[in-house]
């Protein structure tokens, strides 16, 4: 999975967002090293509708213009949790490594 | 002409540069990207910026040329990866070919004056018929992506023209760039061959309509 997707994953984890909600969460959570641009987004949200992961929750008129709202689908949430369990196993293994070769040292 | 926000201007660039995405995307997401390009554009600004403009045509080109066969067709997808990877290759020959248009000219000058015009149209020829070839591989990859039943024919008939070229390449001696064009030639054939016996295969079939259109 790649970051981008991951994050926009992410950013759906606790509930609907809309696109423009979607690139300002993922710039928090990535504490600002990831800017979505609008290309890159509505391709990853359109790629991921097709394959299932995200829904369409609502659609909203906000000053005369148009906002659709994204969940995440169970199957979604089951790849996210998967992504992030592999992720953490990861992480786990680099850090313990590195913890033993600091105290061997 | 009362914009002095200058929204509208941005508005209507915004929707200049939308219009590069396939007509379907821009009825799914067209209005909600203009809404999301707006948000995020600064008061005042009349143009998009640089680096947005690239992410929206970068974005459509690549949603243009992704193949929309299932990722199940692994044989499809693996002969359209072939193809772009042949047209990026025809690309290297034909700037190779354009860069050393005016020295193996002159090479060829210095050998025979009176020749010099004749072979340098001669690589202007070729470069061309190059360029189109370029196309062609595009085209084809665009299509095969698209499981069109054309396109597979069209690829078979473009593997069979590049086969004759590359004997004749072979059997004619002294050709002007004579290895190096040469093996060009030899491993753009073989990309095709690959491509031509993954998308003649039985689970391929599978993937193509039996109509051209829709």
């Amino acid at each position: 999975m790649q970051e981008a997707t991951f994050l926009i994953l992410t950013a759906l984890a606790d509930g609907s967002q809309h696109g423009y909600g979607i690139i300002a969460d993922v710039a928090e959570i990535s504490g600002g090293r990831v800017k979505l641009r609008a290309g890159t987004l509505y391709t990853a949200l359109d790629r991921l509708r097709a394959d299932g992961l995200i829904s369409l929750d609502r659609e909203e008129i906000v000053d005369g213009r148009l906002r659709r709202y994204y969940r995440l689908t169970p199957d979604g949430a089951r790849q996210l949790a998967d992504e992030a369990a592999r992720l953490r196993a990861n992480a786990a293994a680099a850090l313990s490594r590195l913890n033993r070769a600091e105290v061997a040292t | 002409m009362n914009d002095p926000t200058g929204r509208g201007d941005l508005e209507r660039r915004f929707r200049r540069l939308l219009a590069w995405y396939p007509r379907e995307f821009r009825r799914e997401h067209e209005e909600e990207m203009l809404a999301v390009l707006l948000a995020g554009a600064a008061d005042g600004q009349r143009r998009p910026g640089l680096a947005a403009s690239a992410d929206l045509i970068g974005n459509a080109l690549a949603m243009w040329l992704r193949p929309s066969v299932p990722s199940s067709a692994r044989a499809v997808r693996a002969a359209v990866g072939l193809m772009y990877a042949g047209a990026v290759l025809e690309v290297a020959a034909l700037l190779t070919m354009v860069l050393t248009t005016d020295s193996v000219a002159a090479a060829v000058a210095r050998r025979e004056p009176a020749q010099w015009q004749a072979v340098h149209a001669q690589l202007v020829a070729t470069e061309i018929a190059a360029a189109l070839v370029v196309a062609a591989w595009v085209w084809l990859a665009w299509g095969n992506g698209h499981g069109r039943g054309w396109a597979r024919a069209a690829f078979l008939i473009f593997f069979a023209l590049t086969t004759v070229n590359v004997m004749g390449s072979l059997a004619q001696d002294g050709a002007t760039y004579a290895p190096a064009d040469l093996t060009a030639g030899a491993v753009l054939w073989l990309v095709a061959l690959a491509a031509a016996v993954l998308i003649v295969t039985p689970r391929a079939s599978r993937c193509y309509q039996r109509q051209p259109a829709g």
